[in-house]
């Protein structure tokens, strides 16, 4: 068998293309992913965290509210790992319609979600930290997901069932012939060598990106880029989703995710040539801080460790071109049926928490087109990582008394953690306070996960995520990467290249304690460590 | 309370304004919030030109040899530095090629030095390089978490032959050896008993911060001071001036609650933003002590530049001054008020940036108050 001749292609390494690859692989097709960078460099992974129940879209949206509701009960099961079961609240202030609480309830209940009317009193104590104005509260299913952890997780049990991946690859053309599409040309960006594979359907799943693939193969997709301002804030405030109940608007959801909070989102349309770099304006973190204020009064008090913005894949209604009506639900397109071009699916629109369906939809329809008929089952079987075991049996399958930090290695990895070698007394070296992350954890992201650089590995184990925004913890990665890869040089242009990531996020909130911190980091790197 | 000369800030800029008050007869105090920029001292300037002799006899008196002479250092990520005047344990050299072949020693779970980076740096200038552990007694190992640049100076203070002999032991055909910076904590003659009993030429290379030779000097500086005669308020902090017409008449501290601290002369040496002697919210930078003018840009916007290795404008905010370096509050300056070291942002760039700022501004305000009298 050609080794670059496989059964499908999916071109985008986001949660999406993670997803669809491990469908594909479970159901016994030889299948390749490639990716221009790294696993959730998109909109996969800058976004709230937030696992919806569908209740904020149950009104206005019920198929997707729909959706979502069956998604979430799924994933809590196939993928705990990734997933803090925390509920949300949508609550209501005194400025508040509360007639509005009624036809929200209404909308939930109708799209198979638990809503569920308590007293503001009972609410307070369930979260703490909730607005004590108050005057109205409902009970949802929402829960907060790790995104990278959900991509990566997705990739490895691919992996598992033979699916290849190259990350750090560029599509650079599509193979054609005559009307059908039958592989695609590749170039590493990180050697410039170029490569050929071939493969009867190609699937394309780079969200905003997807319009300019789609381009690339002779059709069109329109894509409606929209971009989210999101901020970070450096403690835990919340235990629960904190959601408005009103009509979507900016700054009305606050996720808590590991150690952090997030507050979102905005919603601006941008050019399509933009979403390489987008950045948040002081406006949109004077906007953020004041609405999110509202659902939490101490996040006015609390510091901001960061701020981003992700690009939402939307997508223009075939029959409007001009985006009046923009779908915010699954786009799953037969380019055959839709433009005459054979081998070629696009799967696009839809969200975080409905991409196993996503992925479902698009395999079913690579699978039909292979003449292949084969059940789903990735709604049934659980990620690696998730059999159904807390963190805390998982740590002592390994450690007699686990220290905090081997609790969150084996929260981070799930189960898996117990295929992986033990670790020794000198691996237990801690790299990243913040979130407690392990020289073990490091050299196993770095030996098994596909990390060449210090943003993948902060997207595999949160190394850089925390308080202190890299401070500390990047340059002890720095050194073991250097070690691992044999490498000081190019090691010592990626730290840079990620502290100066981690500045385009800080800076925009760069006032009080941020300032503080960025002016000791500027020192400490500059003047000490001589970067 | 009162005192000739009151001083805020227990940094380099304070310490050695204080030393030099109290070897003149004054009597002084030093109000500290505990940490500062000492703890992150590289262990050399980088901006003495000229050999400050008034500063080594005043360090020589603290017990801190300086070692003045021009040449390069070798930073932790493996790249020199031009230097002048170092801490006598900072990896100064006078040339990179210090030795033909040298062995870059680390520790188990120390993260926090990087002897790939500096074998990298090394091998550049044609250095031959082997890297080995040192052993750790076992009671260190068991906590690999806590492995830090002063836990483990705190051990080699008791244990340092250990690490002589294990050198030796580890020791083939090198004639360099590289160790962390992470001996002479308590005691400062540990660094130069290491480098006797060790039959090579020793480098001890700089680790991420805490700075263990920067956490020494600022010990041994503070002692100084205290057998001087100073009165160092360790852990308390300036809240609040009272100023009458120019002239500031008290302090307030966060510890002696309404005793205020009343003195003829007061320096402000509080530094940058880290150690909060500059405040910022979104709108504004404030001087938080004396409400003092401050230079900086109106519009948040440029305070900033999104690149993070380019100069960032707000490093170099600070209090406004006259050429006499009194502070002005409203464009008047506060006649017995003197600003010294990172305060001053790049307010004032004939004095320098960093350390050498700190030192220069210091003698400056001690010159102007001792001629006073």
């Amino acid at each position: 068998m050609d080794p670059r001749e496989f059964d499908v292609i999916i071109l985008g390494g986001g949660i999406v293309g993670a997803g669809t690859l491990r469908d594909c692989a479970m159901r016994g097709l030889r299948a390749l992913l490639i990716e221009r960078a790294d696993i959730a460099t998109g909109a996969s992974g800058r976004n709230h965290g937030l696992l919806h129940s569908g209740a904020r879209y149950a009104v206005n949206d019920p198929e997707s509210a729909a959706e979502c509701i069956v998604e979430n009960r799924i994933l809590r099961r196939i993928a705990s790992h990734c997933i803090d079961q925390t509920d949300g609240l949508f609550i209501s202030l005194p400025e508040d319609d509360m007639d509005y609480q009624r036809t929200f309830v209404d909308a939930c209940l109708k799209a198979g979600i638990g809503a569920e009317i308590i007293d503001p009193a009972l609410a307070r104590q369930l979260e703490p930290s909730v607005n004590p104005e108050l005057i109205g509260a409902v009970r949802v299913p929402d829960a907060s997901v790790d995104p990278f952890r959900l991509c990566a997780s997705n990739m490895v049990d691919a992996k598992l069932h033979g699916a290849q991946v190259r990350l750090r690859t560029e599509v650079t053309g599509f193979i054609r012939e005559g009307d059908t599409v039958r592989g695609v040309h590749t170039r590493s960006a990180q050697t410039g060598r170029t490569a050929d594979y071939y493969a009867p359907v190609v699937v394309n799943a780079c969200g905003v990106w997807g319009q300019q693939v789609a381009e690339m193969a002779g059709v069109t997709v329109g894509m409606f880029p929209s971009k989210g301002a999101l901020l970070i804030f450096a403690h835990r405030i919340n235990n629960m989703v904190i959601n408005r109940c009103r009509k979507p608007s900016n700054a009305d959801i606050l996720v808590p995710g590991d150690t952090v909070c997030i507050i979102g989102t905005t919603s601006t349309r941008i050019p399509l040539e933009n979403c390489h770099r987008v950045s948040v304006t002081p406006d949109e973190v004077t906007l953020l801080v004041t609405e999110g204020a509202k659902l939490t009064p101490s996040l006015s008090e609390t510091r901001i460790l960061r701020a981003f913005a992700g690009v939402r894949p939307l997508v223009s209604d075939d029959s409007d071109p001009s985006g009046r009506n923009i779908s915010r639900g699954i786009v799953c397109l037969d380019h055959e049926s839709r433009d005459g071009l054979k081998g070629f699916v696009t799967i696009t629109g839809g969200k975080l928490t409905t991409y196993r369906l996503m992925a479902e939809m698009a395999t079913d329809l690579v699978c039909r087109k292979l003449g292949i008929d084969k059940a789903c089952e990735t709604a049934t079987t659980p990620l690696p990582g998730s059999q159904g075991r807390s963190y805390e049996e998982v740590a002592r399958e390994i450690w007699e008394a686990p220290s905090t930090a081997q609790k969150a290695a084996a929260a981070r990895l799930g189960d898996v953690v117990t295929r992986m070698p033990n670790p020794s007394r000198q691996d237990e070296a801690l790299v990243c306070e913040c979130e407690e992350v392990s020289a073990w954890e490091v050299n196993n992201a770095f030996e098994r996960m596909g990390v060449s650089t210090l943003t993948d590995l902060r997207r595999r184990t949160r190394v850089g995520m925390g308080t202190c925004q890299g401070e500390l913890c990047a340059c002890r990665a720095a050194g073991l990467l250097a070690k691992a890869q044999d490498c000081a040089e190019r090691e010592r242009a990626d730290l840079l290249k990620f502290m100066g990531e981690r500045w385009k996020g800080s800076y925009p909130i760069g006032w009080g304690d941020t300032l503080r911190e960025a002016e000791y980091t500027q020192w400490v790197y500059k003047h000490v460590l001589g970067l | 309370m009162r005192f000739d000369t009151v001083i805020i800030g227990g940094g380099l800029a304070g310490l050695v304004a204080g030393i030099s008050l109290q070897q003149a007869g004054h009597r002084t105090a030093i109000v500290s919030t505990g940490q500062n920029a000492l703890h992150f001292f590289s262990g050399s300037f980088e901006s003495m030109e000229e050999a400050p002799e008034r500063l080594k006899t005043l360090f020589a008196g603290a017990g801190i040899r300086l070692h003045y002479s021009a040449g390069v250092r070798l930073m932790p990520l493996g790249v020199f530095r031009e230097a002048a005047l170092s801490l006598e344990d900072v990896s100064f050299l006078p040339d990179p090629c210090f030795a033909d072949k040298v062995l870059i020693l680390g520790i188990p779970g120390y993260l926090d030095f990087f002897p790939s980076f500096l074998a990298e740096g090394l091998e550049k200038q044609g250095i031959v390089c082997r890297t080995s552990m040192l052993n750790l007694p076992e009671s260190v190992r068991e906590s690999p978490a806590e492995i830090r640049s002063v836990t483990l100076a705190r051990m080699f203070d008791r244990n340092w032959e250990r690490v002589v002999q294990q050198v030796r032991l580890l020791l083939k055909d090198e004639d360099g050896v590289v160790l962390p910076q992470v001996f002479g904590l308590e005691d400062p003659s540990v660094p130069e008993r290491i480098r006797q009993g060790i039959p090579a030429r020793v480098v001890f290379a700089g680790t991420m911060p805490p700075s263990v030779p920067g956490i020494r000097t600022q010990l041994l500086l503070k002692r100084r001071y205290e057998v001087l005669g100073g009165t160092y308020l360790g852990g308390d902090e300036a809240l609040e001036a009272r100023v009458e017409g120019d002239s500031v008449r008290s302090v307030t501290t966060r510890n002696l609650d309404r005793h205020a601290l009343e003195a003829d002369n007061f320096i402000l040496a509080s530094g940058g933003f880290f150690s909060k002697g500059l405040r910022s919210n979104p709108f504004r930078v404030w001087e938080p002590v004396f409400g003092l003018d401050v230079a900086y840009d109106e519009d948040r916007n440029a305070w900033y530049n999104d690149n993070f290795a380019e100069e960032q404008p707000y490093m170099n905010y600070g209090v406004r001054t006259d050429e006499a370096l009194h502070p002005l509050v409203e464009g008047r300056p506060l006649q017995n008020l003197y600003a010294i070291g990172s305060v001053l942002g790049a307010t004032r760039p004939e004095f320098g940036s960093g350390g050498g700022l700190a030192i220069r501004t210091a003698f400056s305000a001690v010159d102007q108050i001792l001629e006073a009298v």
